[in-house]
């Protein structure tokens, strides 16, 4: 029995955290959020460095070979210092896709550049008035010889401006179901898109309606078998699912962090205000869920990894318990901060906001719940709907 | 990260699993778990059944093999706990005696005493109990005010302690007592190993909001204790109690196994409640709360087992301890009160007349409320998160 990060995971997480620290923590967001993108850049490049962006790939491709546990630590840096970019969507859920159903040459083209950094993905899903549900997938995508021709909206495409490809899940075939969606990958430098910024509560993560004017692209852009993208789709949000708890649970540690801090120095009636116990026993609840969470976000990174049985339900309910305890965390730290959590000037906010951006991305809580219950026997998985 | 059993681990589990099945009580695994209601057969009931693990070898794994232990690793001890959760296996009556008071008299008792008790604790001749809790102290030990004074060659003892669980069986009390007041509260109390059997003794039940008879106060009246019933030294009772506390290094393994099988159970109940000709699991709202439970009782599971995982590492268990206890203690209330509500009106119904599980749901109910009070209350073990774990500063007053 050893439930824990290894030693070089943890010797791993210590880099990533010295260097995130160095390069001014929370800083990194703030520039971003004001158009202000060279810090962004550099840490890219500074992560690409440290091998962050390579320990998922395949050695054959140029990377380390390594299973989702070895991302944990990364994920978790990330979601403490509310860092911006595309590291889930990349290595994550393209990376997930790409080996499990990508072409050889698919592999050989992406592969390698993710694991030096240089090439990102997005997920554009998302369509105007529509839901996360397959009935909602209606950008029409039509097989002409060897090319596929593109036309439609996408909304809500989470940074697209830092993307080099999007992965977008588009009708080949008819009808309103599953069957009939494929996966498809836009190469960003050689496609002329349309693109309009959305405003964000979160201004950390840039979102974007795209509209492709339609376009042609060679079929070999279809990723994963034709019309049978949707179960393409699950495979990597099971990965998404599972980082995607790491990263809250480094945000809800940060918060927790920030609040005990606080609650050291800040004194009234002459005393620190962690003294209290309504401030106090507040703070733990926050620690108490915080390592709840981390423990579902191992277990569930560990049985994606193993392929366990259990995996979905692992995997969806520590997404599920990670997101509302990030969401009741954040909203705590500003009550225990008063005054001075409601600025700007405090990074409260910016974890108030990161939680509510990953609250229903890619998928919303209730059909969550319900994924769970299937994974669980307590309901027929085919009546599950995604949305 | 590794979830997997050693095969001596395994051997072991295997070992107690086929010495239960044929010791365990005659239709005990089949689910006849009759359990004497009246007070004397029940004290006999429990008394056989030490007596039988003794004699198997299972009444205190964890003790060195010269006091007629295993030397049982930690492992074997959280095998041992999922084990006798799994079986429904009775109550071990001399809790007291073989997890605290034989192993502090192993480290720090004198050679008479260790003589003296040690073995009749494992046998369960001797039944021990605890005195720590009085009116007046509960949260705060330190305010015990029982107090002995020296009176001769012998020591009186005065006073009164409640919550004292089995105090009523029990022959030998580990007994908290004041025997000076200085400037700090924990310094003046001194441990007693204090004969029940005597006329200065006398207990009286508390019936508790669940109808059962565990809890009793016990009044000290001159009861008598002599200076080989001293553990450690006068007045440094506080050091005792910290050293008993760290052989507690499984910690509360028993109670989160215990709740997993009672999810188990809720899943039953979910399927079994019938609600408008559907059963209630076919309820989206149900199915939500289901998932929410299922998600923070596999949480506290995992929880603890990270946990362990640090014990296993350190060699001695650390405050997270206190989170464990928290978790399971307010979780299992939560359990319980949903299994209320999913019965609807009928939830209220009890004893023989409850609709489903015999009244396990309503007891079990009923007794939750006791589970975040004693050992503890969740406020304290908040505050020792707090302190210990996030560093933040203490109560005043402590």
């Amino acid at each position: 029995m050893d439930f824990s990060l290894s030693e070089e995971q943890e010797m791993f997480r210590g880099y990533v955290n010295k260097y995130l620290n160095n390069m001014g923590h929370t800083k990194v967001a703030r520039e971003f959020i004001k158009g202000e993108t060279e810090s962004y850049e550099t840490i890219v490049a500074g992560l690409a460095e440290l091998g962050c962006t390579s320990i998922n790939i395949p050695e054959e491709y140029g990377g380390m070979g390594l299973g989702a546990l070895d991302l944990v630590p990364v994920l978790e840096e990330l979601g403490r210092s509310v860092l911006p970019g595309l590291y889930l969507e990349t290595n994550s859920f393209a990376v997930t896709v790409l080996e499990r159903f990508g072409s050889e040459s698919q592999k050989q083209k992406y592969l390698p550049a993710i694991a030096e950094g240089t090439h990102t993905f997005s997920i554009a899903w998302l369509e105007p008035g529509g839901s996360y549900g397959p009935a909602d997938i209606q950008m029409m995508a039509s097989l002409e010889g060897d090319s596929i021709r593109l036309g439609g909206t996408k909304t809500l495409v989470p940074d697209a401006e830092l993307a080099s490809s999007l992965i977008l899940p588009v009708r080949t075939g008819r009808g309103s179901g599953e069957e009939g969606i494929s996966l498809v990958i836009l190469d960003l430098a050689d496609t002329d898109i349309a693109l309009q910024r959305q405003r964000n509560i979160d201004d950390s993560r840039h979102l974007a309606e795209i509209t492709l004017d339609p376009i042609r692209i060679s079929q070999e852009q279809i990723i994963g078998p034709l019309h049978k993208g949707w179960d393409v789709l699950q495979e990597g949000l099971l990965a998404v699912n599972a980082a995607l708890a790491s990263i809250m649970v480094g945000g809800v540690e940060a918060v927790v962090d920030m609040a005990a801090e606080y609650a050291k120095i800040r004194e009234q009636f002459g005393q620190p205000i962690g003294r209290f116990q309504a401030i106090k026993h507040k703070i733990v609840d926050m620690k108490v869920d915080l390592e709840i969470a981390r423990s579902l976000a191992y277990y569930a990174n560990w049985a994606l990894e193993n392929e366990a049985e259990d995996r979905v339900q692992a995997i969806v309910c520590a997404r599920l318990f990670a997101a509302e305890a990030y969401n009741k965390a954040a909203a705590d730290n500003i009550q225990i901060h008063g005054g001075i959590g409601f600025t700007e000037e405090i990074d409260c906010h910016l974890y108030v906001k990161r939680a509510r951006f990953y609250e229903n991305y890619l998928g919303s809580t209730q059909s969550y719940y319900e994924k769970a219950a299937a994974a669980l026997g307590w309901c027929e998985p085919e009546k599950v709907k995604q949305f | 990260m590794d979830f997997s059993f050693t095969k001596k681990e395994e051997a072991f589990r295997q070992e107690l699993r086929t010495w239960l099945e044929s010791n365990l009580p005659d239709g005990w695994l089949e689910g006849k778990r009759d359990i004497p209601e009246d007070e004397k057969e029940y004290s006999e009931f429990l008394r056989n059944w030490q007596k039988k693990l003794y004699e198997g070898g299972w009444a205190a794994i964890a003790w060195p093999e010269k006091y007629g232990g295993r030397a049982a690793t930690l492992m074997e001890e959280i095998i041992y706990q999922q084990e006798m959760v799994r079986v429904k296996a009775p109550p071990l009556v001399n809790y007291v005696g073989i997890h605290m008071v034989g192993p502090t008299l192993m480290q720090i008792g004198m050679e008479e005493q260790k003589e003296a008790y040690i073995e009749k604790i494992l046998t369960g001749e001797e039944v021990w109990c605890q005195g720590y809790s009085e009116p007046n102290a509960g949260s705060d030990l330190t305010a015990i005010q029982t107090s002995a004074v020296r009176d001769g060659d012998r020591w009186k003892i005065n006073g009164q302690k409640v919550w004292t669980s089995f105090g009523h069986l029990a022959d030998r009390c580990f007994l908290l007592a004041r025997t000076s007041r200085g400037e700090k509260k924990h310094k003046g109390i001194t441990v007693f190993l204090l004969d029940m059997n005597q006329p200065g003794v006398e207990t009286r039940p508390i019936i508790q909001m669940d109808g059962k008879h565990d809890f009793n106060e016990v009044y000290l009246e001159d009861a008598v204790a002599y200076d080989a019933d001293i553990v450690g030294e006068v007045d440094e009772g506080w050091r005792v109690m910290i050293a008993l506390l760290m052989h507690e290094r499984s910690g509360i393994g028993a109670q989160v196994f215990t709740l997993e099988q009672q999810f188990e159970d809720l899943v039953v109940l979910a399927k079994e409640v019938q609600e408008d000709g559907q059963p209630l699991i076919k309820n989206p709202f149900t199915r939500k709360a289901m998932v929410d439970l299922y998600t923070r009782s596999r949480g506290s599971l995992l929880n603890y087992y990270r946990n362990l995982t640090k014990t296993l590492k350190n060699g001695q268990p650390s405050a997270e301890g206190s989170m464990d206890k928290l978790i399971v203690s307010e979780l299992t209330k939560e359990l319980f009160s949903q299994s209320l509500s999913m019965q609807g009106h009928k939830g209220v119904l009890w004893k023989e007349d409850a609709v489903f599980g015999d009244s396990y749901w309503q007891d079990n109910y009923l007794y939750s409320f006791g589970m975040t009070i004693g050992g503890g209350t969740s406020e304290v073990q908040k505050n020792t998160i707090g302190e210990r774990i996030l560093g933040l500063p203490k109560d005043l007053g402590r």
